[in-house]
Parts: structure tokens; C-alpha cells; sequence
């Protein structure tokens, strides 16, 4: 079991630490910046465990700090620590907006007590931050209604141990509404010659709850796995949409789905939690063409010049409008004076990065544009350097579309005591994952 | 009216801190015990922001301590938080706090009855332990649940710090029937708590007839309870060996649903419990549960860096034992731009193992693929990559492909600088495995190699080095001068590792017959005089007498030198097969991802400061007394220079424990007859054996002393 957690500023010094055992002596974290430093002498390759004197660090990095455990053992499930160190990075999250340096400094009393109710002598307990908000809450906003707080003294809910550890009871809402997002990413990777050499779909379903009591939720998707419905299971079979069902893979539950009843009858039920969280999530690898192709000639003149022909097009349907894209294409690090030819969008070089930025707010389906840029090489070059590849990476935003296909059918809600009337609302979203690439030739 | 008014200005008062000449402590009391609320409980949050930088506020423990009768939970807990962390450091100062703590624990609102009972079996001084009888008791029969899970885990901690009494109190038994808790989060706490217990002290309680016991409720339990829990449990079931095919088909049953849990340890966990079973059910390979497996598993590869690294680690293991499990999801690993290096590391290693050897399309694409990789700009993941070729190629076999990879190998030696090294070892593996019959690649190779100028400083590792003599020796015949480029070698003989120097050896014999005799007797002499390497030696005197048999040993000669290496098969490593059943129930624990079982590595003993066990309360008082006067006077050190503050309060911390130390040394002898002294006596053992901690902290508190003395 994990004996601590620390919080690192990006040197390896402590902020903040939570001693939960005592099989790690104190000074042992006084050795973490140099075993950083030790290991990123040694090579580029620093894994998240380290070892040292039989002491186990196990860390994970988010913006300027690093969150570490120490383990005296081996046996130490690993999987949970990871797992438990990025949960903890969203509870923060929820509490002091963006974890960094800074707002770890000015929110110590309430991240000491957070640590103190997630973990106990090294085993996670509640991280449910639904909850978690009951009992612990705010410090601003507890001064203003401590007069008032003394009668009604916090208390641990009591929901907290049962099994909807998620969902205080006695929500009340005037107008009660659930607002689901369906957002596919898209992660290609396509060579130069404009082959898809791999590619996925990583979806994900965000429920936003604003609903009373203690509503159960029955979510219908089109997907062949999925029953639409309990009944017409063998009239789907027959329907002629039965083309437009969709097949997904790794289907991932929030806890509150119940899963034994998704393995056994393919409905997807719940109680959600109040407020935004993430239902489900799901990966396609199905081959789909690139929806954003460019097409990118570079010349290169070795000791005079570079030029860059490029040719974009969104292959999407015609209606369909791809917002926000962004094409980041890579230059030789030692390039200067661009001159650039375009007729769209904005582009700029950006030598922090080494690489030309074109930007189009929005593209619709079907066009085609097109830039061409030239840019200066030093005369004098080393010809020891190695020429470097980097691949193009593309950005984008296309609205009211999956690229899976997937619709969401129905949205049932029941609350057995209050029985009200209910809103949902959806929204489609197809964007760019974080490794949609297009290698240079 | 005026009264209520009054009140609600007395509460809501702040008295600003003032900047005074008698320092932050000095202010810091003051507003420990001014009489408005508001402002004590300003000051307390104050001193907790000290303890977070790092300064020494122990001195206020008094101050502190009489604020914790306030029934403001929040005001509470802050004192809590500074006492649990002083409990670590100035145990002796808890004992101040004890009847609060008792109280406390019979408070009517759980969350302080926790705290309570949380904080006090934390403490590691025996008498505050002892009065943790009652209320861990009380606490354990709570009615709320939420205090139970809480009590549960204080038994493993009490068991840590003190294991006779907690034997003598008898909680371990209301620990084992928490096990029928109605409530799961109880129960994994229980499980957990448990393990822990087991771990240190297999004796105490038996863990697998208790898991065995109870298997069928934990099956229940899972559906139930929050994701940390199921972790817990599902840990503990991969820990049952089921009875029979039946069982074994209903743990699977029971515990695939979970492989769609979002939180990726539980995927991890519950893929654990299903390897664990799937030897005593008959799977053939087209059953849905290695598709369901397999599916879990490629999910982990869109988790975080850090958990696609413990599970890219995991799939090695799992992939040795089924090997076709992921072959269809070959794409799936491929190497993500933006991946950290050490996933990207793991991944190409999978990707090799993955590739079905009979799929050309697919090994065809896999090598573009790890061309593609070869280009990019990180030197390891480049190397890597060339490796990656060599072991793709040694796997498929066939000639023409492997003629095909030698091609892109040869031309990535030929453009790429600084990669020789890797290009040379891979192309060696090449002709090592398809033997010396194929001419062309063979005439490649040595062309290639023959256009080298210095090769001594062009290689730089010992591996590639011994790779390209290895060259020499069984080609010598494409090669012009051989005899300078051996030479050159041996020029640098001393300097090189050992594996250049045996390669070397090996060589020369080989080819004396067409070397002059002087370079060889050069090189035996060098052999066995100038270097540290015993095998080196050893081989060396051993072809030595060889060579200088008289007369009728030529055939021992020409079998020693004209025998060749036996064709490589593959090239990837594999663990043994008790390695890998090991590793297999060890998966998701960190053992799994360093390859290396819990076994193998001793566990890292801390040198426990147990001084304080045994020591009457009377004695205690004294030296929390002496403690806090100690620290009242370094407060006024502290006043004068602030960059000294941390070192000295370092130092002071660890003169305090040397002291202890020394008591500890005083102590033992009287007592060493006495059974229950063994843990001191060890520990004692263990001091001396980390000795560089010890005198650290000698020359540390002689600091100390020399500051002190100065001023």
C-alpha cells in the first residue's frame, strides 16, 4: 500500500505532503530531485517508478508539479496508485479549478482535509466528489455561514457507504433537465502518399444532471449491441434501419451504470450522479477516411531555401462545417523569413515551435484551399545535423456529427416518488483526438 | 437584541496579526489564546501553513491542544491535522491530548468519533495505545458505516505500531468477523486491512482460509460498492484458488462485467481474477472471454501515460501465456507522436511480440512501420526501433524478408550517423540467423563494414564492438587488412569491456593460421596479464595451452576454430516458466512491472524509532515538557536569522532522535532477556547496519551544537 503523497514543484521539492504510514522514513523524499536528475542524465527515458534504497517513488506529472507516492514494497498495487493520483488530480480540479503550484500553496487546509478523507492509511476511500462537496466544503463559503453552521453541524451523509455512494439524496429542482453530449475524437495516423495507417475513434458520452430525488435512467443508443428497447429486440433485427446500428467496442461505465445488468440484458440504467459527469465511453476502430486531408509538398533547396505547397480539403458532408482548424506543419528549425501565398484562413510561422500555423475558422464541407510558403535556409549548414521528421498535426471542430454514427435514441427518466416531467437534450461533436498526424514525405 | 449582536461581533472579531519585534511564534500564540474565535481559529490555520512550509511549530502544542474542545468541526479538524502531524515527529507530546481523544471518540458526530480514533492510533507511544482499547472497540460496533471503515483499517495500524497488544486486546478477532459486514465498504476495508496483517506477519491471521470463507459474499459485494473497493476485493479473489471448473466458471461469471468499469485499475484488477480462473475452466481459444479480455485490455492503451506504461508492462507478461490474445490489435499499439518516451518504448516491444509470423501482410506492415520509427529523433527510441527490425525479421524468417529488412537496415546505416552501433548488432542478428549460406547479404554486410575508416572510436559500445569482430572472424575473407584492423584493437586493448576483449580472443585463435604469430602472442599475453576480467583470463591460458599442445592436436585446433555458431532462433527474451506464473499473480502489483516477483527483493526496513515503547507516562510528561522547552528556545534563534530557520530546525529534529537514540542504548541491556524487546533489539541491528544514516546524523547534530554554541 502507498505510505504518502507528496506534491512536488517541477524541481522534485515538496509543496504539500500527507504522510499516511510510517514505514518510509521523512527524509526519503529528500532524495526525488536528484533521482529525477539522475535519471534524466542517464537518458531521455524516465519511467514513472523509480527505485531507490528499496524505496519505491511512484509519481505522475500535471502542469508544473509533480504528485508522488512512496511504497516500501513491491507489492504495492500500482495500477491503483496511477489510477488514484489522476483521481485526485480531478477532485482538486473541482475545488481549486486548475492544480498547480500556485493554488496548492493557497489551499492547503482544505487539499489536507480532502487527502485525509480519500485516503486512509494508504487505501483509497471516497473520491466521489459529488459527495465529497457535502462534507468538505469551500472555506470562503464557509465563513460567511458558520453562524449558522453550528446548529446544523457537517456530518458525514449517509449515503456515503450505501451503494449510491454518488448521490445525495433530496436534490430539488425547478425545471428538470439532463443535457447529453456526445463527443467523438479522432485519432489518424496517415502517411504521406494519403494511406490511413491507423485509426480510432474514441467517443464519449457527458451527461449533465438537473434533476430531483432520486431519478432512474434507461439511456437507448443505436448501437447492435445495445437493445433499443426490451421488447422489440427481434423487430429491430427486421427493421430496415437495422444498417444505421453501429457496433461498439471497449464500452467503459461510469460506476453508476449497472454493470451486471449491462452484461446480462445490454441496457444501459443508472442513477446519476447530480451535475456533469462522464456516463460512458467507448473506442471504434473502423476504418473511416481522414475528414480533414491535406495534401503538402516540401521542397526542400539545401542552402538557400525551403518551399511548402499545401492543399487542404474537409471531406465532409457538404452541410457540415468543420470550425476552429488548425494545421501545424513542421519547418527545418533553422528557417527564417517566410513569405507566404494563401487565400484562406490566417497563417503565421511560429518559430517557438518550428512550424507554420494555418488557421481557418471555419471550413465548410466539400472546399478546397490551398497556401504556399517559401522560407529562407542559413547558407553555411552543419551536414552533420540530422534532418529531423516531424509529422503534420491537425486540429479541428466539427458540430452536429458523429463520425461513428451513433444517435442516441431515447433518454428515460424515472423518479418513482416525484414523478415529474423531464427534458433531455443532445449534442453532437466530432473533434480532432490528440494524435491526429499526417506523416511528411 | 444587543446580546445577540453582541455575540455575533465577538465571533465574527478578527484581530488583525500584528508585525512585532518578538517574531511570528510569539504572534501566532498570541492568537492561539485571544478570546475571539475567529481569531484563534485564524491562527491555528496560520500554524498549519508554517507546519506546510517546513518550519518547526511544536513549540505551540499547548496553545494548539486548547482549542480542540470547540464544537466548530471545522475548527476541529484543523487541530487534528496538527496534532496527526506532530504524532509522527513529538510522539510524547499526543500524551497532552489523550483525553480529548478519548472523548472524542464518544462524540455524537462521526466524522469527529474518526478523527478521534483515526488520530489516536496513529500515535506510537504505548500508553496513549492503551487507552485505544474502548473506543476501537465502541467504534468498531459503530452504527454508522462511515465510522467502521474507518475503525477496521485503525486495527491494521494499531497491529503495525504495536502487535502484542493488539493481539492482547483481541480486536483481530472483531477485525476477521468484520468480514460479515453488511456493509461492502466495511468489508474491503476489512480485506485490506487484513492483507496488510498478513503481509508483515503471516502468522496472525490466515488470510486465504478467511478469503476462501467468504468468497461468494465478496462476489456480491463487488456490484455494490465504489470503485477503490472493488479493487480491494477483486485483489483478494485473484488471491482463491476455486475448487473446481464449476466455481471457477462463476467467479469469470461474476467478475467480466467489471472489465467495462471506466476507472482502468479495476479493468486491470478484474483481468487479474479472470487469468487467475481461466486455466480451470476449458476456453478454447474462440471463447467470447479472450475476445472480452482482449478488448479490456487494448482500452487501457487510452488511459494516461502512466497507466498505459503499467499495462503495456502487464501485457508482456499476459502475452507469453496467451499468445494470440491481442494479434488482431496490432494498430493499436503503434507509437503515438506524442507519447512519452517510455511508452513508446514498451510499445514497440509489443508490437514485435504481437505479429503473427504467419501473417506477411501484417509483418510487412509492421516493418514500414518501424522504418517509419527509425527516422524519427529520439537516439533510444531509434535504437530501439533498428533492434525492433532485426527481431521482426529473425521472427518471420523467411529469406526474402529478411533480405528485404537488411536493405532498409543497410540503407538507415548508411544515412543515419551515430547509429552504427545498432545498425551493425541488428545486421549481425540478421546473419546469425539465416547462417553464412546467403552470399549477397553476407557480401552487404562486410561491404558495408569494410568501408569503415576507424572503427574503434566510429562504435562506441562494447556489444557493437564484439559484434563487428565477430564479423571479422567468420568473414575474413571480405575484408582487405585485416590484420591492421586487429591491431587497431588491440592497440586499445585494456580500455576495452570484456565482451570486445573475449570476441577478440576468439578471433585470433580462429584465424592464427593466417595472422602473424606475433599478434597472436601479443594479444594471449595482454590477455592474461593486463586485464581484470577473470573470464577473460581464464579463456585466455585455456587457448594458450590449446594452441602450445605439441604435435597431434591439430584436430582439436580446427574443431576450435572452425566450428560455427548454431543459428539463432528468435531474438526476443521469454521468462522461465516459474518466473512467468509468478509474475502472472503478481499482475498490476509494481513487481509486475519491473518483471522482478515481491519475493526476490527484501522489503525496505525503516529504521523504526521504537525508544519511546515501554516508558512509563510520568516519563513521557518530562520529556514533552523538555521537548517543548527545547523548541522555545530555538524559537528565538529562529528570530535572527531566517536562512538558517529549516536547517536548524532539521537538525534540531534529529538531535532530538539521536537522543532517543542514545536512551535507546541505555535501555536494552536490562531488558534484553525480555521476548518483547526483539522489534528494539532489531531495529537497534539495523541502525548499524545503514550506517551512513546514523553518522549523518552525527555530524548533523554536531552542527547543531556549533550553532548553538556561537551564538
Amino acid at each position: 500500500m502507498t505510505s504518502c503523497i507528496y506534491f512536488c514543484d517541477n524541481k522534485g521539492k515538496t509543496i504539500l505532503s500527507r504522510r499516511y504510514r510510517d514505514d518510509i522514513p521523512p527524509s526519503a523524499i529528500e532524495k526525488f530531485p536528484s533521482l529525477l536528475l539522475e535519471a534524466e542524465h542517464e537518458s531521455s527515458i524516465i519511467p514513472p517508478c523509480l527505485t531507490h534504497n528499496g524505496i519505491q517513488y511512484l509519481f505522475i506529472q500535471h502542469n508544473d508539479i509533480y504528485i508522488l507516492t512512496m511504497s516500501s514494497s513491491l507489492s504495492v498495487n500500482v495500477a491503483q496508485v496511477f489510477s488514484f493520483l489522476y483521481k485526485l488530480v480531478d477532485v482538486l480540479a473541482e475545488y481549486v479549478k486548475a492544480v498547480e503550484e500556485e493554488s496548492i500553496r493557497d489551499n492547503f487546509v482544505i487539499i489536507y482535509e480532502l487527502l485525509d478523507e480519500m485516503m486512509d492509511y494508504g487505501v483509497p476511500q471516497i473520491t466521489e466528489t459529488k459527495m465529497l462537496k457535502q462534507y468538505i466544503t469551500q472555506k470562503s463559503f464557509k465563513l460567511i455561514k458558520s453562524a449558522k453552521k453550528s446548529k446544523n453541524v457537517v456530518r458525514p451523509p449517509s449515503e456515503l457507504t450505501k451503494s449510491v455512494s454518488w448521490r445525495p439524496e433530496g436534490i430539488v429542482y425547478k425545471k428538470n433537465e439532463a443535457f447529453l453530449d456526445v463527443v467523438e475524437s479522432i485519432n489518424m495516423l496517415i502517411s504521406a502518399n494519403g494511406q490511413v495507417l491507423r485509426s480510432e475513434i474514441l467517443g464519449k458520452v457527458k451527461v449533465k444532471s438537473h434533476l430531483s430525488g432520486m431519478p432512474d435512467l434507461k439511456l437507448g443508443l443505436n448501437d447492435k449491441g445495445i437493445f433499443t428497447s426490451g421488447d422489440s429486440g427481434s423487430k429491430a433485427e427486421a427493421n430496415p434501419s437495422k444498417k444505421a446500428n453501429i457496433e461498439l467496442e471497449d464500452l467503459k461505465f461510469h460506476q453508476c451504470v449497472r454493470l451486471s445488468k449491462f452484461e446480462n440484458e445490454k441496457i444501459i440504467t443508472f442513477i446519476p450522479p447530480d451535475g456533469d459527469f462522464e456516463l460512458m465511453n467507448y473506442r471504434l476502430s473502423l476504418p473511416i477516411k481522414p475528414l480533414i486531408w491535406c495534401d503538402t509538398k516540401i521542397q526542400v533547396h539545401s542552402q538557400s531555401r525551403i518551399e511548402i505547397h499545401c492543399r487542404a480539403k474537409a471531406q465532409i458532408k457538404k452541410k457540415s462545417t468543420a470550425n476552429n482548424v488548425e494545421i501545424l506543419i513542421p519547418v527545418p528549425e533553422d528557417a527564417d523569413s517566410p513569405k507566404f501565398r494563401y487565400s484562406h484562413g490566417s497563417l503565421k510561422y511560429v518559430p517557438e515551435k518550428s512550424a507554420i500555423l494555418w488557421r481557418i475558422k471555419s471550413f465548410n464541407g466539400g472546399k478546397e484551399y490551398s497556401f504556399a510558403a517559401q522560407l529562407g535556409l542559413p547558407s553555411m549548414t552543419d551536414a552533420d545535423v540530422p534532418r529531423v521528421k516531424r509529422p503534420i498535426q491537425v486540429k479541428f471542430q466539427i458540430p452536429y456529427f458523429t463520425t461513428s454514427g451513433i444517435q442516441v435514441r431515447y433518454l428515460k427518466v424515472h423518479e418513482p416518488k416525484l414523478q415529474y416531467q423531464s427534458y433531455p437534450w443532445v449534442r453532437y461533436i466530432t473533434e480532432s483526438g490528440d494524435d491526429y498526424t499526417i506523416r511528411t514525405a | 437584541m444587543e446580546k445577540k449582536l453582541k455575540k455575533l461581533l465577538q465571533n465574527a472579531t478578527r484581530v488583525a496579526p500584528k508585525i512585532s519585534k518578538k517574531g511570528e511564534l510569539f504572534e501566532l500564540r498570541n492568537g492561539l489564546v485571544s478570546p475571539y474565535p475567529q481569531t484563534r481559529k485564524d491562527a491555528i490555520k496560520k500554524t498549519i501553513q508554517q507546519m506546510t512550509l517546513g518550519k518547526d511549530v511544536s513549540s505551540l502544542f499547548p496553545d494548539i491542544l486548547k482549542n480542540i474542545a470547540a464544537s466548530d468541526v471545522e475548527q476541529k479538524k484543523l487541530v487534528y491535522l496538527y496534532v496527526m502531524n506532530y504524532a509522527e515527529t513529538h510522539p510524547e507530546l499526543c500524551i497532552l491530548a489523550v483525553n480529548t481523544f478519548v472523548s472524542d471518540a464518544q462524540d455524537t458526530n462521526p466524522l469527529v468519533r474518526c478523527m478521534a480514533i483515526r488520530t489516536m492510533s496513529m500515535i506510537r507511544v504505548d500508553k496513549i495505545l492503551e487507552y485505544v482499547e474502548i473506543p476501537l472497540r465502541k467504534t468498531l460496533q459503530d452504527e454508522n458505516p462511515y465510522v467502521r471503515k474507518t475503525a477496521v483499517i485503525c486495527v491494521a495500524k494499531l497491529f503495525a505500531l504495536n502487535k502484542e497488544l493488539c493481539q492482547e486486546l483481541g480486536v483481530l478477532e472483531d477485525l476477521i468477523s468484520a468480514l460479515e459486514d453488511s456493509n461492502p465498504m466495511v468489508v474491503a476495508n476489512t480485506i485490506a486491512a487484513l492483507s496488510d496483517i498478513y503481509e508483515s506477519d503471516p502468522t496472525v491471521v490466515q488470510l486465504p482460509l478467511l478469503i476462501q470463507k467468504h468468497v461468494s459474499q465478496f462476489l456480491l459485494a463487488l456490484n455494490e460498492c465504489t470503485e477503490w473497493a472493488r479493487i480491494v476485493i477483486l485483489g483478494a479473489l485473484a488471491e482463491y484458488t476455486a475448487r473446481d471448473s464449476i466455481e471457477a466458471e462463476e467467479i469469470i461469471d461474476r467478475v467480466t462485467p467489471h472489465l467495462q468499469h471506466v476507472n482502468a485499475a479495476v479493468v486491470l484488477a478484474s483481468i487479474k481474477v479472470l487469468i487467475k480462473n481461466l486455466p480451470l475452466i476449458q476456453a478454447n481459444a474462440e471463447s467470447p472471454i479472450f475476445s472480452k479480455i482482449s478488448s479490456a485490455l487494448v482500452s487501457l492503451m487510452s488511459t494516461p501515460p502512466e497507466m498505459q506504461y503499467v499495462a503495456l508492462r502487464n501485457i508482456r507478461i499476459i502475452l507469453q501465456k496467451y499468445p494470440q490474445l491481442l494479434t488482431r490489435e496490432l494498430r493499436i499499439f503503434y507509437v503515438k507522436f506524442n507519447d512519452p518516451l517510455y511508452v513508446k518504448l514498451e510499445k514497440i516491444d509489443i508490437l514485435v511480440r504481437l505479429v503473427d509470423p504467419s501473417n506477411l501482410k501484417q509483418c510487412t506492415l509492421l516493418v514500414a512501420e518501424l522504418k517509419e520509427y527509425a527516422l524519427e529523433f529520439e537516439p533510444e527510441f531509434v535504437s530501439r526501433a533498428i533492434l525492433a527490425l532485426s527481431q521482426l525479421a529473425v521472427k518471420y524468417s523467411e529469406t526474402k524478408f529478411v533480405r528485404k529488412v537488411l536493405d532498409i537496415i543497410v540503407e538507415l546505416c548508411k544515412t543515419r550517423d551515430s547509429f552504427q552501433d545498432d545498425c551493425l548488432v541488428a545486421m549481425c542478428n540478421l546473419l546469425r540467423h539465416t547462417g553464412s549460406g546467403e552470399e549477397d547479404m553476407v557480401a552487404q554486410v562486410c561491404s558495408l563494414a569494410q568501408a569503415w575508416g576507424s572503427v574503434d572510436s566510429l562504435l562506441q559500445t562494447d556489444y557493437a564492438k564484439c559484434n563487428y569482430i565477430w564479423l571479422l572472424g567468420q568473414f575474413p575473407a571480405r575484408f582487405n587488412n585485416i590484420q591492421q584492423k586487429i591491431h587497431n584493437f588491440l592497440d586499445s586493448f585494456t580500455q576495452e569491456e570484456s565482451l570486445t576483449q573475449i570476441s577478440l580472443l576468439i578471433t585470433v585463435v580462429r584465424l592464427h593460421t593466417s595472422l602473424p604469430g606475433s599478434l597472436l602472442q601479443e594479444l594471449l599475453n595482454l590477455a592474461t596479464t593486463s586485464t581484470n576480467e577473470v573470464d577473460v583470463r581464464d579463456m585466455a591460458i585455456m587457448y594458450w595451452r590449446c594452441l602450445s599442445l605439441e604435435g597431434s592436436n591439430d584436430d582439436l585446433i580446427n574443431q576450435l576454430c572452425n566450428s560455427s555458431l548454431p543459428e539463432i532462433a528468435t531474438t526476443l527474451d521469454t521468462f522461465s516458466p516459474e518466473l512467468l506464473e509468478t509474475l502472472l499473480r503478481e499482475l498490476s502489483l509494481l513487481s509486475s512491472v519491473y518483471y522482478k516477483p515481491v519475493a526476490t527483493m527484501t522489503k525496505f526496513n525503516a529504521n523504526r524509532n521504537d525508544s519511546l515503547k515501554g516508558k512509563h507516562l510520568d516519563e513521557l510528561k518530562f520529556m514533552a515538557r523538555d521537548e517543548i522547552i527545547k523548541n522555545m528556545n530555538e524559537d528565538h534563534l529562529l528570530d535572527f536569522d531566517d536562512d538558517s530557520n529549516s536547517a536548524i530546525n532539521a537538525s534540531a529534529a534529529n538531535g532530538s532522535t539521536l537522543n532517543d537514540l542514545n536512551d535507546l542504548f541505555d535501555f536494552t541491556p536490562a531488558q534484553q532477556a525480555s521476548p518483547e524487546q526483539r522489534p528494539v533489539e532489531e531495529s537497534m541491528h539495523k541502525l548499524s547496519l545503514h550506517k551512513n544514516e546514523p553518522s549523518q546524523e552525527h555530524s548533523k547534530s554536531s552542527n547543531t551544537q556549533d550553532l548553538l554554541d556561537l551564538f
